[in-house]
């Protein structure tokens, strides 16, 4: 019979993430890739499509310099401490070229470790400190940061609504959503914006009720939510059965795409305003050569997550073949200061802080009588490149 | 209406979904002495069979039937063919087979509906608020708390007022004499360990117009069960009722003196517990 202390013990296995695995295909003869992402709990959904954009476009490659291409999936879990000690083991076994990181703090943690390894490690993680006051050499990023993604989505939607003068905010606590949390904070303050409100919440919360109770309590005009994937879905989802739709405008600063719009369906999402890094239908012309791409290979349009990685890992590609070595310094001068058509436009990567500038949407979900296919969620309603001027992003590299 | 009586009703809304997920890993505890780390796996699955059942036309009072009975079929199967088998072993065993079933089962539902989350829509009639002065709340989540009262009800009344119950809680204290009286006592275990599996499913079919339905929710949903458990106390009817009420006031409550530490919190309570009841606040020793 079990006794209590063996219960107790035992139930510590229960914790969400313990149960994990990860996947493992490499070749120590190929150039080896990592694509370290979160393959279990909340965010798990983000980093299988990741790993599937990663897979997509070494296929598309076959070879690059002479030599095959491989990968190895490394399980996060989102967490910090076990993506690092991933990545260095990754790094032993010869992998020099990691594209993934969906959350930003684990993000920070790699890009530090990559630094360090002489590997090169490109994100679509959020936070502004990864090509800001923690840049490295070794570290780029594909996606806007929190400034701009709040910058693409806060401001237009103020001059939209222009009398909605009182806004709550529900943030997640952790470096993503404190950067999302501070750049809407500027906001506010620079148009005359009453800030009624912010509720934290950790990072395993999927129970969003308690918190948007307090929203409805401070009464505000717009409901603005910080949190990403599936707490934001989770977060949405509660707001709507809360009647908070007919009440106030709800923005999504940064939503993770079409995977999203799925998931909530497209009753949740009409009227509901959405920042975005990608959406499937931008007229851009590789991004269009991109969606034809995906749909003849996987049969489905592609979200941000498979989209995040396709791109950043091509970017690595393409720098190595410019370098015409695998030496990660060779590879890191080429990627600096790179243009090229992406999947947003021309895009480039800025030299001095490992930026790629590229557009950010804000989009609005449609009614499902107006949708013209079965992913035609959204209307993009605008968009534009924000970001702070290099002298303002306190990134030194050396 | 004061901030804090919004919460507290929140968290009674919250807590009985909780008491549905926890009660049944308690029952099968109580009578089996069987830690069930797959019990999360049957409230996924119990959430998925109900957002299949939509998908194929059945009405959503349909499926909150068809789902957990469904569920309480699989358990039946996997406790009758596999389970019984290794109760006699150390519990490392349970445990590497539970979770092992977690995960295939986890990677089934990703195999089949993928690894994206879906969405389920409460029928048209449970769609909307109700207002209480200042007070809002969503009809569904109403409806989840009468249903759990129902069930709550139900399963006491079965517990303590049917034969059936006195075998159990017989059972529960000892095996040998139950079967002793010439009862069949691993049919008995069977009907209790698909019990537990029907109360999961049932949760997890009635949880999914709230919160969706993702592959990973079963997970996230053990440790809030054995939280819920382990406050209330080991094999506990009542315990899994004050442990999954006293978790939703906690969560709701902190949401607004300390929103940060909301979730944490639910733990910070659990530790609480322990250290002024050992044994849950309706557990027995040891």
């Amino acid at each position: 019979m079990i006794n209590r202390r063996d219960f107790l013990r035992l139930s510590a296995l229960a914790a969400p993430g313990a149960l994990s695995f990860s996947d493992v295909f490499a070749q120590s003869d190929a150039i080896q890739f990592g694509c370290p992402v979160p393959m279990s709990g909340p965010f798990a959904a983000n980093g299988k499509y990741a790993d599937m954009g990663m897979k997509l476009v070494l296929q598309k490659y076959g070879k690059v310099l002479g030599k095959s291409l491989s990968y190895t999936t490394i399980d996060t879990e989102g967490k910090p401490a076990t993506a690092v000690r991933k990545v260095q083991e990754a790094v032993d076994k010869g992998t020099r070229f990691f594209a993934g990181g969906i959350l930003s703090s684990e993000s920070l943690a790699m890009g530090k470790e990559a630094e360090k390894s002489n590997s090169i490690f490109i994100t679509t993680a959020g936070a502004d400190e990864i090509t800001g006051s923690e840049c490295n050499r070794s570290t780029f990023r594909w996606s806007v940061p929190t400034f701009g993604a709040i910058g693409q989505t806060v401001r237009p939607l103020l001059e939209k609504l222009p009398k909605a003068k009182r806004w709550y905010t529900i943030t997640p606590q952790y470096v993503f959503g404190d950067g999302l949390l501070n750049a809407a904070k500027e906001v506010f303050k620079e148009k005359g914006i009453e800030h009624v409100g912010n509720s934290y919440h950790s990072l395993a919360e999927k129970e969003f009720s308690g918190y948007l109770t307090n929203a409805m309590a401070a009464k505000p005009d717009v409901l603005l939510l910080l949190n990403f994937g599936s707490q934001a879905s989770d977060a949405l989802r509660q707001a709507v059965s809360f009647g908070m739709k007919n009440n106030m405008t709800i923005l999504m600063a940064w939503a993770s795409g079409l995977e999203q719009f799925e998931a909530l369906g497209a009753d949740i999402c009409d009227g509901v305003y959405f920042g975005a890094q990608y959406w499937h239908a931008i007229d851009a012309p590789f991004n269009k050569e991109f969606v034809g791409y995906v749909n003849s290979t996987l049969k489905i349009d592609p979200n941000y997550s498979l989209a995040g990685s396709y791109i950043c890992t091509k970017i690595v590609l393409d720098a190595i073949i410019k370098a015409n070595s695998t030496d990660p310094k060779a590879v890191i001068a080429a990627m600096e200061g790179m243009k090229y058509e992406g999947l947003t436009g021309t895009e480039e990567l800025r030299k001095g802080d490992h930026q790629v500038i590229k557009n950010y949407y804000l989009l609005k979900g449609k009614a499902k009588s107006k949708m013209r296919s079965k992913n035609d969620y959204a209307d993009i309603v605008s968009f534009g490149k924000s970001f702070l001027p290099l002298d303002k992003t306190m990134c030194k590299i050396a | 209406m004061n901030i804090y009586l919004l919460q507290v009703a929140n968290g009674i809304g919250i807590g009985m979904l909780y008491f549905l997920l926890a009660v049944g890993l308690s029952i099968v505890f109580g009578l089996l002495r069987f830690v069930n780390f797959s019990h999360g796996a049957f409230y996924l699955l119990g959430a998925y069979f109900s957002f299949q059942l939509g998908q194929m036309g059945l009405s959503f009072w349909w499926s909150l039937l068809v789902a957990p009975l469904v569920i309480g079929l699989f358990a039946w199967i996997v406790e009758k063919f596999v389970l019984r088998h290794i109760y006699a072993l150390p519990h490392h065993f349970h445990i590497l087979f539970t979770v092992g079933l977690a995960l295939v089962v986890q990677e089934a539902v990703i195999s089949y509906w993928g690894p994206l989350g879906n969405n389920i829509s409460p029928p048209d009639i449970l769609q909307g608020v109700v207002m209480f002065g200042d007070f809002i709340f969503p009809k569904y989540r109403l409806f989840v708390i009468a249903v759990t009262a129902v069930m709550a009800l139900l399963l006491w009344w079965v517990l303590e007022g049917t034969r059936l119950g006195a075998i159990v809680r017989a059972g529960s204290e000892s095996t040998e004499m139950v079967s002793l009286l010439g009862l069949n006592i691993d049919r008995i275990f069977s009907l209790v360990f698909a019990l537990g599996a029907i109360t999961a499913g049932l949760a997890g079919a009635l949880a999914a117009p709230i919160r969706g339905v993702d592959p990973f929710m079963g997970v996230e949903a053990l440790g809030i069960a054995f939280v819920v458990v382990v406050i209330g106390g080991l094999g506990s009817f009542f315990g899994a009722l004050a442990g999954g009420i006293l978790v939703g006031i906690v969560q709701s409550l902190m949401s607004t003196i300390w929103s940060e530490g909301a979730h944490l919190m639910i733990y910070v309570a659990m530790a609480a517990v322990m250290l002024l009841r050992p044994n849950g606040l309706f557990g027995r020793s040891s």
